[in-house]
C-alpha cells in the first residue's frame, strides 16, 4: 500500500513537470506572438493584440508567405517522391530475392548517419554547376534523400507484415508483380504509407543546413532558414513579429501531429523497438 | 527454367530499386566523395584550385580555433545525451504508468519535438533575453539573483543555455521511444517478481533496465550521431559565440564554406564524418555482441 503512494506520487510530479516543461516555451511563443509589447514583463502590462499576425501577414518585405509556400512545395513533392521510391525498394526488397536484398536497407541506414555537413560543401558546388542554386529542385532532391532511409524502413516492415499468401495467388492468377503491389500491397499497407509520408513531410519541413546554404532569398528560401534571418522591419529585434512568424510557420506541423499522433509514433519506435 | 526466373527477378528487383540507387548517388554518395577529394585541394575562391594532399588536415591540428570546435563538440555531445538519456528514462517510466488524458500526454510530447529547431532556437533566444526574458524575471521574482543573468554572453552560460534548449527538443522524443520499449515488458514478469518480495527499485534494475538494454543502445546511437552534427541550433542561438565558444564542428565547417575556402571545410567536414562512422561502428559492435 505505501509503495503504491510513493508510485501515486513521482507519478503526479513526474507527469506535471513534464507538461509544463514541453508546452510553457510553446505557449510563451503564443502569448509574446500576441503582445504588443515583448518587454511587458519589465515595462508596464500586457496589450493584447493580433496586430503582429497582421504585420507578418501584410508586409510584403517579409516574405513571410512565401518562405511557407516554398517550404509546402518543396517538403510535400519531396516527400511524395521518397514515399514512392522507398514503397517500390520496400517493396523489392520484402518480396524478391536478389542481391541487394540486405545490402539496400543497410546501406540506407549508414547513410542516415552521415552528417550532413559532409555533403552540403559539395551539394553547393554541384548546384552551382546544375544552375539550381535558389531553386526548389536544389533543395528537393537533396530532401528526398534526407527522407529515403526512414521511409525505406518503416515501409519494409510494414509490407513484411502483409501475408504473401495473398500475392502468390494473384501471381498464380496472371497478375505481373507491378499490379500485385498497387493492386494489393498498397491498399493494405496505407497506414504505412501514410506514417512515412508524415514522418517524411516533417523531417523536410525542419531541415535548415541545406535550405540556408542552397538558396538566396524568397524565391527558394524555406520557412525556418527566413524566420532564424528575421531581423525585423523597423530596426530593434521585433519579437512580436519573430514569434507570429513562429506560429504560423509550425501550423502545418501542429496539425500532423493534432490528427496523426498514433502514426507518428507509431512510425518512429517502429525501428528502434525492434532493433 | 528456374534459372531464368531468377535472373529475371533479380532485374526486376533492381528496377525497383533504380529510382532510390540513382538519388541516393548522385545526391548523397557522390557528394561525401567529392568532400573527401576536396579536403585534398587547395580550393579557395578566386585561386586556382591545387592537389595538396594531406596539408588541410596537417593544418587542423595546430589550429586554435578547429581544436577548440572538437572540444566543445565532444563535450555538448556527451553532457546533453547523459542528461536526454537519463531525464527521457525518468518520463518514459512516468508515463508507463496508466495516465488520465494520454492524447493530451502525447500531443504535449510531440510538439518540441515537431518545431523546426531553427524556430525553436528563437523562442528560446527570447527566453534567455537579458532585458525582458522570463527566465531572468523568475529568478529574479524569486529572489535567486538581484540582477539579470547574461544566459547567453557568457561561455557557461551559452554552453549551457544550448544544452537545455536541445534537451527541451530531445528529452520528449527520447521518452516516446523508451516508452515503446517499456510497453513490449510484459507485466507478468513485474508481478511474479512482486510477490517474490522485490521492491520498485529491485524492480527497475533486475527486470526494466536489462530488458530496455536494446532500445536504449539505438536512442543513444541516433542521439549521439545527432549531437555531434549540432547545427541549427548554435547557429541561431549563439551564432557560435560568445567569442567562437560555442562553435560546433558542423558551424566551423560553415563557416569556411560561407566564407569560400572549400578546401579547409571540406577537412573540417570529412573529420565531422569520422567521428560519425567510428561512433555508428563502435555501436553497432556492442549491439552484435549484445546478441
Amino acid at each position: 500500500m505505501k509503495e503504491k503512494h510513493i508510485i501515486l506520487i513521482l507519478k503526479t510530479i513526474g507527469a506535471v513537470s513534464l507538461a509544463l516543461f514541453c508546452l510553457f516555451p510553446f505557449a510563451w511563443m503564443i502569448i509574446i506572438s500576441l503582445s504588443g509589447n515583448a518587454d511587458f514583463l519589465t515595462e508596464g502590462d500586457l496589450q493584447f493584440t493580433f496586430k503582429n499576425y497582421f504585420e507578418v501577414i501584410t508586409y510584403e518585405s517579409a516574405h513571410l508567405l512565401d518562405y511557407l509556400r516554398n517550404s509546402l512545395v518543396i517538403s510535400l513533392t519531396a516527400s511524395v517522391s521518397a514515399t514512392l521510391f522507398a514503397g517500390l525498394s520496400a517493396y523489392s526488397v520484402s518480396r524478391l530475392k536478389f542481391k541487394g536484398r540486405i545490402l539496400i536497407p543497410l546501406l540506407l541506414l549508414g547513410i542516415s548517419m552521415f552528417p550532413q555537413i559532409s555533403i552540403v560543401g559539395y551539394l553547393f558546388e554541384m548546384m552551382v554547376n546544375f544552375g539550381w542554386i535558389n531553386t526548389y529542385p536544389a533543395l528537393i532532391f537533396p530532401y528526398i534523400t534526407l527522407t529515403l532511409p526512414l521511409a525505406l524502413w518503416i515501409m519494409i516492415s510494414y509490407f513484411e507484415q502483409v501475408t504473401k499468401e495473398l500475392d502468390e495467388a494473384a501471381l498464380a492468377d496472371g497478375a505481373t508483380r507491378l499490379q500485385v503491389f498497387y493492386k494489393i500491397i498498397i491498399p493494405v499497407s496505407l497506414p504505412g504509407l501514410a506514417t512515412s509520408f508524415i514522418l517524411s513531410f516533417i523531417f523536410c519541413f525542419n531541415e535548415f543546413l541545406f535550405s540556408l546554404m542552397l538558396t538566396i532569398d524568397h524565391n527558394a528560401r524555406t520557412i525556418p532558414v527566413g524566420i532564424a534571418l528575421f531581423e525585423g522591419l523597423h530596426g530593434q529585434v521585433p519579437w512580436g513579429q519573430i514569434m507570429a512568424s513562429s506560429v504560423i510557420a509550425i501550423i502545418p506541423v501542429l496539425f500532423l501531429i493534432a490528427f496523426f499522433q498514433r502514426y507518428i509514433i507509431g512510425g518512429l519506435t517502429r525501428g528502434s523497438v525492434k532493433g | 527454367m528456374i534459372k531464368r526466373n531468377t535472373v529475371r527477378e533479380n532485374i526486376e528487383a533492381y528496377l525497383y530499386n533504380l529510382p532510390l540507387i540513382l538519388i541516393v548517388s548522385v545526391f548523397i554518395l557522390f557528394p561525401v566523395l567529392g568532400t573527401l577529394i576536396t579536403s585534398l585541394f587547395r580550393d579557395v575562391t578566386f585561386l586556382s584550385s591545387k592537389f595538396i594532399a594531406l596539408e588541410n588536415f596537417v593544418r587542423l591540428f595546430s589550429d586554435e580555433h578547429f581544436l577548440h570546435s572538437v572540444r566543445f563538440t565532444l563535450l555538448f555531445t556527451i553532457v546533453s545525451v547523459a542528461i536526454e538519456l537519463l531525464a527521457g528514462l525518468i518520463f518514459a517510466l512516468v508515463l508507463n504508468e496508466t495516465l488520465p488524458a494520454r492524447a493530451f500526454f502525447r500531443i504535449a510530447l510531440l510538439i518540441p519535438w515537431v518545431i523546426p529547431i531553427a524556430i525553436s532556437g528563437r523562442i528560446w533566444e527570447l527566453l534567455y533575453n537579458y532585458d525582458y526574458g522570463i527566465l531572468n524575471y523568475i529568478i529574479i521574482s524569486l529572489g535567486f539573483a538581484n540582477e539579470p543573468v547574461s544566459w547567453l554572453g557568457t561561455t557557461t552560460g551559452a554552453f549551457f543555455s544550448i544544452v537545455v534548449s536541445d534537451a527541451w527538443k530531445t528529452i520528449p522524443f527520447m521518452s516516446v521511444i523508451i516508452l515503446a520499449g517499456l510497453s513490449t515488458i510484459s507485466d507478468e514478469l513485474y508481478e511474479q517478481s512482486k510477490i517474490d518480495g522485490a521492491n520498485l527499485f529491485i524492480r527497475f534494475f533486475k527486470i526494466t533496465l536489462p530488458l530496455l538494454k536494446p532500445v536504449l543502445i539505438v536512442a543513444l546511437l541516433f542521439r549521439t550521431i545527432d549531437a555531434i552534427r549540432i547545427f541549427d541550433l548554435v547557429y541561431v542561438l549563439t551564432g557560435g559565440g560568445p567569442g567562437g565558444s560555442t562553435t560546433s564542428l558542423s558551424l566551423y565547417a560553415f563557416n569556411y564554406y560561407v566564407s569560400g575556402d572549400f578546401g579547409y571545410g571540406s577537412a573540417v567536414s570529412v573529420v565531422v564524418f569520422i567521428l560519425a562512422s567510428l561512433l555508428a561502428a563502435f555501436y553497432l559492435k556492442t549491439v552484435n555482441v549484445n546478441r
